[in-house]
């Protein structure tokens, strides 16, 4: 059977994801394993076709939008493959196109289809059968996110704040080549040398790759390349936005579930008190998994929601008093534990100017539905909101930043924020990891001339955060939306660099097109 | 005015996983919780006590670990909580529940008005309530959907069943239990929580109550479940007129239809 074919009018969902925007492609196919994959790549080798992967395609960034030629979509190799125990840790191997919610819940419940699995991975289940119940930690937003995707943007979440991003989860990977030739790295095993990197294909060829002299920013960061001196090289691949291999096997790591978590909302009358709470809040050194930040735009969005829309009548009742939120989530060992950082965060709430019975606490499975309500009722209640100026105005677009700065820039990049927003005069509302430094401040365009102001603001926003020594995108990653903002960031000539690496991998440039580079720049390297 | 809440702690369904291996329900410790309805009869209190002012007591049946529902209690703004709790209550069918309960109350000085979950979710009876009216010898509402008036004598309120609409004029004392959706519980704060942490709870025992032990626990429960199952949803509703003389005959002539297809 061909594993190709042409593109029909019923593929057209195909040619968007989450950003809204439509690209164009003439082929399309849905592989179901590794080997399928191989053999798509080797084909489409022969004539250099561009080649799209995609994952459930809720990127942001136009990653997974089809730059013409082939789209390779994962939503297939959906099945999780293994398991393995090594010194009471359990790792999961899954295909890219397994969704993350999906996966959560099999691993929560304890219920995986393991007729397919070899010996030693039933061993292993045995085993995970009996530990304390397991978590995979990444955790964005947008739950119906497939690994492999999370994986190529090296996706975070709220408890990225403690536990970090996808990255930090990922033990081994297994990809094909831009060739249709297979690679296979695992975490501890392959390391650059300086800056020099050899890797060697399962098919026993060897790629030598010369990583980019720049340094990363010192903060939250999935702009570009990972590139470090020494480094590990399956860091390279994590991150790599789609551009270095199709991903077909990914390991994951897990972590027991904590005894206790807790979630605590700490409402202020000014965004400054909430930045001052944040920053004491910060000095917590064990517990605190999450901090997040809803501005006073996001709680009069959720407000006018509640009033006006039946489907979140059920939101809590928030008094005008509670100007903006700072959402922090505990993960303890015991209740002692719980207790006294309760009693640190009432005492940092006070010493900010708060008043702590401004507070919500969920300890109880409904009270903690509660606040994730509430705190997935903020980009929903935006969404909404942009889709019905977009009746008006179809080419409008919310305008979101995904930007983060080093600890010492924070306070003047929010008042970069604050003035820019008020000088043009947009609608805006901003949320998210306030303590990872990182807002998405998301500018609501009523028209089309609100929309280009809005985005010339996130351009001149790039701009200051790169002078910072910030990431012009720290979880959504780069595709093509921010690849201008990237060559803010790291200058023309790192930028080569990049293109050189991904020359090695992909010489006739096919794989994810039009992300991380501007296309003149892939073709020139 | 002085208003006792009734809270239970039952098992959390939601926290239960299957043991792949066993195919057992895993317990993961961390399964009991304030049974849900009892969180809407809390803020029912605590609105009515915000409204009118006066004092609110959480009490709850159950073993000592079941204090942690009366601590949840005062971390969402009770003023106190009381636990029953005795070896002589175990296996307690609701009538004996309500007696030993309605003890409780007693022993606390009584009040002005109780009010309970529509029901536990364990045990999906319904009964408590209206059982513990009957003991302490006030009148009750069950199922209240709405308070649409409160004061320090008297409440009205609203019941919504099948297409009945009922506006209630209820004097105090009396009990009510409320529906899912009556209001929205709020969450408990940090200071709430702290407080719940260290609130002393007293702990009654039968003989604290002064209990009848021939009606308390097991042996005060006449009750005997022969089979457990759903009734089919028929979704009619007939309302009975007369005196209640006549509603009463009318009453016991549909049991009897319902029992023995008597005409
Ligand atoms: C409402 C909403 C909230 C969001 N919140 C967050 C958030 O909190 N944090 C966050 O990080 N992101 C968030 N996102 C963005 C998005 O969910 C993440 O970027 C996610 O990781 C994308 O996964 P996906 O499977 O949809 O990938 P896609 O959009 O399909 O693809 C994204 C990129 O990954 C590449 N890719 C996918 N699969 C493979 C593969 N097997 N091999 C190689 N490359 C591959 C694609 O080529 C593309 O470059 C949000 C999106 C939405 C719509």
């Amino acid at each position: 059977m061909d594993l190709i074919r042409k593109l029909v009018s019923a593929d057209e969902e195909y040619l968007r994801d989450e950003s809204k925007k439509v690209g164009f492609a003439e082929t399309i196919s849905f592989p179901e394993n590794h080997e399928q994959v191989r053999e798509i790549m080797a084909q489409l080798y022969k004539d250099g076709t561009s080649v799209t992967v995609q994952g459930s395609r809720t990127g942001l960034a136009s990653a997974a939008v089809p730059f013409g030629g082939h789209i390779l979509n994962t939503s297939r190799m959906d099945k999780v493959l293994g398991m393995r125990e090594k010194d009471g840790h359990f790792y999961i191997t899954v295909q890219p196109g397994v969704i993350l919610q999906k996966l959560n819940k099999a691993i929560a419940a304890r219920a995986f289809d393991t007729s397919a699995w070899d010996e030693a991975s039933q061993a292993a289940f045995e085993a995970f059968g009996k530990a304390p119940v397991q978590m995979f930690t990444p955790d964005p937003t947008e739950s119906t996110a497939a690994i492999g995707g999370m994986v190529a943007c090296n996706a975070s979440g709220a408890k990225s704040y403690h536990y970090g991003a996808t990255r930090g989860h990922i033990q081994a990977l297994r990809g094909v080549l831009a060739n249709g030739e297979s690679i296979c790295i695992k975490r501890g095993e392959i390391f650059a040398k300086g800056l020099d990197l050899a890797l060697t294909t399962e098919e026993g060829n060897t790629i030598n790759v010369k990583l980019p002299t720049y340094k990363m920013p010192n903060c939250k960061n999935a702009s570009g390349y990972y590139c470090a001196p020494d480094m590990d090289a399956i860091d390279l691949m994590i991150g790599s936005d789609g551009t270095l291999a199709v991903l077909t096997e990914i390991e994951i790591s897990l972590l027991p579930v904590p005894a206790l978590s807790w979630g605590v909302s700490t409402f202020f009358e000014a965004e400054s008190q909430a930045a001052k709470y944040t920053k004491l809040a910060k000095q917590i050194a064990n517990g605190i998994v999450a901090i997040e930040y809803f501005d006073a735009c996001a709680l009069d969005i959720l407000r006018k929601q509640k009033a006006e829309n039946t489907a979140f009548a059920g939101l809590p009742f928030l008094p005008e008093s509670y100007g903006c939120a700072v959402y922090t989530e505990l993960h303890c060992d015991n209740e002692d534990q719980a207790y006294e950082l309760l009693e640190s965060l009432s005492k940092y709430c006070t010493q900010a100017g708060g008043n702590p019975e401004m507070t919500w606490v969920a300890t109880s499975d409904s009270d903690r539905d509660m606040l994730h309500f509430f705190r997935h009722a903020v980009p929903e209640s935006v969404n909404m909101q942009v889709e019905r100026t977009k009746r008006t105005y179809p080419e409008v677009t919310k305008v979101g930043g995904d930007l983060a700065v080093p600890d010492e820039y924070f306070e003047e990049l929010l008042k970069i924020y604050d003035t820019t927003l008020e000088e043009e005069g947009l609608l805006h509302a901003a949320w998210g990891h306030i303590g990872d430094n990182h807002i998405h401040v998301n500018i609501l365009p009523r028209d089309m001339d609100e929309y280009s102001r809005g985005k010339a603001l996130l351009a001149k926003w790039a701009g200051e955060v790169s002078r910072m020594g910030g990431a012009v995108s720290a979880e959504h990653g780069v595709g093509k939306l921010k690849a201008p903002f990237l060559e803010v960031m790291y200058g023309k000539e790192h930028i080569s660099e990049m293109a050189a690496l991904k020359a090695v991998f992909d010489p006739k440039c096919m794989l994810g097109r039009g992300n991380l580079f501007a296309p003149q720049e892939e073709v020139k390297a | 005015m002085k208003i006792i809440v009734c809270m239970k702690q039952v098992p959390a369904a939601a926290t239960a996983s299957i043991d792949p291996l066993t195919k057992t329900i895993v317990r993961t410790g961390r399964n009991a919780v304030t049974n849900p309805f009892d969180l809407y009869a809390l803020q029912t209190a605590l609105d009515i006590k915000e409204g009118v002012g006066g004092t609110l007591t959480a009490i709850t049946m159950g073993i000592p670990a079941a204090q942690k529902v009366l601590r949840d209690a005062i971390s969402r703004g009770a003023d106190d909580g009381a636990i029953l709790s005795d070896r002589a209550f175990a296996g307690a069918d609701t009538l004996a529940t309500s007696y030993a309960i309605s003890l409780g109350i007693e022993k606390l000085g009584g009040a002005d008005l109780v009010v309970c979950g529509k029901m536990a979710v364990d045990g999906d009876t319904a009964q408590i309530g209206p059982e513990l009216a009957q003991h302490l010898g006030i009148s009750h509402v069950s199922d209240v959907t709405e308070i649409l008036e409160m004061a320090e004598d008297h409440l009205v309120v609203r019941r919504v069943w099948d297409d009945i609409d009922q506006e209630l004029y209820l004097p105090l004392p009396a009990l009510i239990t409320v529906a899912k959706g009556v209001n929205l519980p709020k969450l408990p704060t940090i200071p709430g929580m702290l407080r719940g942490r260290v609130a002393e709870i007293p702990t009654f025992t039968a003989e604290d109550l002064g209990a009848d032990i021939a009606r308390c626990g097991l042996k005060g429960s006449p009750t005997q479940v022969v089979r457990t199952f759903t009734p089919p949803v028929r979704g009619e509703a007939q309302e009975i007129e007369g005196n209640e003389t006549q509603q009463a005959a009318k009453l016991a002539q549909i049991i009897r239809e319902v029992l023995h297809g008597e005409d």
